[in-house]
């Protein structure tokens, strides 16, 4: 992918080019709005990270600018500014995701990469498939092969959130945001908890697709639901 | 702190104040001389006018059972004439044709009734009197005429006794609120010094009262009253920034010897850098929470919220957390109970409180949640099995950056049980920790915060 970076701050600017490039993305740097409009170009950037407190504007009077131009480009906020507010702040200017410093480059890389490849509207009430495992949201029935069974509410939620990301990678906060709705972090390993308990269950189906990314999250692999 | 330059502090004269109430007092006391001057000059001259139709009825009445006649009324005027030694009045009788029959004055004859005349007597200048002209049954005119020294004069002191009354006034008044104005600020000298105290840093300062009476006495106890919250907000805050700040010098410092590995040549162990680096940014996030909380700073999604089902999936979420500590999380009973609330909010107090049971007590503590509709609202109980808090724990714990004895070396932001009273104050709630021998119960209860009378709390919730 080939990303705009829109950051002032020369230590995390190379924090996040460096980073980037060793996840194999592209990244070309501006360090304020006017640059960062100057620099811009629909054809030749898949996502915008864009850090709000720029020295000649507000990250998010870009935003704005871009989107009243009409381009649909990928953006993710990089900010300190970090409340709940400054986040629906955020997301109401159109930004596509919205992650606080201080940051895991690991967890910016797979946001970008959730973002750039944006997932199609899934039918509401569609059976959710990866290989031989399914997921009926109806009944919240996992089935694998020729074994099934239910699963509760948070475990349906979860296992469906990382199907429909199936080889990507999916960080804690990612799935405390998307599967949990929290605007806060825990203080308990809760996404761990969680996540190893769904691995039991799906062993007892006789599947274990979810791979540990130590430090980082969860990849639901799709070659091991065969 | 702001911090504003000192100016000299204005002299606690009364300036315009006096000479305003002093105009105001003599507009006042020339109002009420001219009303009283008016009522007295409507009166004599009411006296006057009954006086001149007291006499004329007396001439006119009628003689030995006839009327009287221009003939009698010349005689008797003529009689009059003879015996009168002083006096302010005189009588006149005009023909039909306007002709003098009788009577001294020099006036012509005014039309019948009530008038104002001028006319000249005994050669001195021109003088004005009060008239009543009365047909005779002749058909001739009866004129008295009363001159009244008392009213002309009354007339001419007008000017002057409203001056000298306006004049006093403005004295009396100007005097009056100097004087008023000195006992005033007499009073409020002690108020102004206690507050100079205070500015300049002294906050236990307050103002004496065993001086002040009525309206003073109330207003310096109610001053010292805010003067007394005020120093324990201040003192809190003192307390929490110290306590932040020693808060951070622990992962810091562990942060500094890590690092400090590097420098003698062995290798930084990254992972536990990074882990005290996560520590110190686990504070900073639950400062910034609590303050986006208690100061109502959080978009406020308040609405009507089932409790059942919320509880259901905090259980869900946090049944593995607890197990994998080597507990369980029992959820007992748990009634349908809907009240006006923020979901994300309540999520976090949830998961803090059975957060705390995973991390605060020894490995395979369990946990039960249940909840309970009572006559205010919903009663959120959670119960575990471990050791429990010692008894003055019980307060202590939910001030910030308060751990219980049996903590140990757990990390946490310290802010945990702050964070659930914050957030239960915003549900205008009550949470309480209890024995549950053994263990410990925390009890929230939140009331129903009807939407009619649901107003959003703009800031903290008094304490």
């Amino acid at each position: 992918m080939h990303i705009l970076i829109v950051e002032d701050d020369p230590v995390i600017a190379d924090h996040i080019l460096t980073g980037l490039h060793q996840h194999g993305h592209d990244a070309t740097l501006a360090r304020s709005g006017i640059e960062a409009l100057a620099a811009f170009e629909p054809s030749a950037h898949d996502a915008i990270v864009l850090d709000r407190l720029l020295p000649d504007a507000d990250g998010l009077a870009i935003l704005d600018r871009l989107r009243s131009k009409g381009s649909t480009v990928p953006v993710l906020v990089l900010s300190a500014l970090g409340s709940v507010n400054d986040r629906i702040e955020g997301l109401d200017v159109g930004a596509d995701d919205y992650l606080t410093k201080p940051f895991d480059i690991d967890e910016l890389a797979a946001r970008l990469a959730a973002i750039a490849r944006r997932n199609q509207p899934r039918p509401e009430g569609a059976l959710i498939e990866v290989g031989r495992l399914q997921l009926d949201p109806a009944s919240h029935r996992a089935s694998f092969r020729d074994a099934a069974l239910v699963l509760n509410r948070k475990q349906y939620s979860l296992l469906a959130h990382l199907m429909c990301n199936a080889d990507r990678l999916v960080t804690r906060s990612m799935l405390l945001e998307r599967v949990w709705a929290y605007s806060f972090s825990p203080t308990t390993n809760i996404v761990e908890s969680n996540i190893s308990r769904l691995r039991a269950t799906l062993l007892d189906l006789g599947c274990d697709p979810i791979e540990t990314q130590r430090g980082a999250g969860y990849i639901l692999r799709s070659d091991r639901c065969v | 702190m702001r911090l504003t330059p000192r100016l000299a502090a204005p002299r606690g004269g009364v300036g315009r104040l006096a000479i305003q109430v002093g105009i105001a007092f003599a507009l006042a006391m020339a109002a009420v001389g001219m009303i009283a001057f008016s009522a007295a000059d409507a009166w004599v001259s009411s006296r006057i006018d009954a006086s001149l139709r007291h006499h004329t009825a007396k001439y006119l009445a009628p003689l030995d059972g006839h009327l009287v006649t221009d003939v009698e009324l010349v005689e008797r005027i003529g009689d009059w004439q003879r015996r009168k030694v002083l006096s302010e009045r005189t009588y006149l009788l005009f023909d039909r044709q306007g002709r003098r029959l009788a009577g001294r004055l020099d006036l012509a004859p005014p039309a019948p009734g009530l008038s104002d005349v001028r006319f000249y007597g005994g050669g001195r200048a021109s003088q004005t009197g009060r008239a009543l002209a009365t047909r005779t049954p002749d058909g001739s005119l009866l004129v008295i005429v009363q001159h009244s020294e008392a009213a002309e004069n009354l007339h001419a002191l007008l000017p002057s006794v409203v001056l000298l009354i306006s004049l006093v006034a403005v004295i009396m008044g100007v005097t009056a609120t100097l004087l008023f104005a000195r006992l005033t600020a007499n009073r409020l000298l002690e108020t102004q010094s206690a507050a100079d105290a205070i500015a300049a840093g002294d906050l236990s300062r307050r103002i004496p009262t065993d001086r002040l009476d009525g309206m003073f006495a109330v207003q310096a106890h109610s001053l010292n009253r805010m003067l007394d919250r005020m120093e324990e907000l201040v003192s809190a805050q003192q307390l929490f920034s110290s306590n932040l700040a020693h808060e951070l010098r622990t992962p810091l410092t562990r942060l500094r010897t890590l690092l400090a590995q590097g420098d003698s040549g062995r290798p930084v162990p990254l992972e536990r850098a990074e882990r005290e680096c996560a520590a110190i940014i686990a504070i900073f996030d639950a400062l910034l929470r609590l303050a986006e909380i208690e100061t109502g700073r959080l978009p406020r999604v308040m609405a009507p919220l089932s409790l059942r089902p919320l509880l259901e999936d905090v259980a869900d979420t946090m049944e593995p957390v607890l197990a994998d500590h080597g507990g369980r999380l029992e959820v007992g009973r748990l009634d349908d109970v809907t009240i006006t609330g923020d979901a994300d909010l309540l999520n976090q107090l949830l998961v803090n409180l059975l957060e705390n049971v995973a991390t605060h007590t020894p490995a395979g503590t369990s946990a039960r949640l249940s909840l309970e509709r009572d006559e205010a609202g919903a009663l959120i109980t959670i119960r575990d099995d471990g050791p429990g808090l010692g008894p003055g724990d019980h307060h202590r714990l939910l001030r910030p950056f308060e751990r219980g004895a049996a903590a140990g070396d757990v990390r946490g932001s310290g802010l945990g049980l702050a964070i659930a009273q914050a957030i239960v104050r915003f549900h205008r709630g009550r949470l309480d920790l209890g024995d549950a021998a053994p263990g410990l119960e925390v009890r929230v209860q939140i009331p129903a915060n009807d939407p009619l009378s649901a107003v959003v709390p703009a800031g903290p919730a008094a304490a």
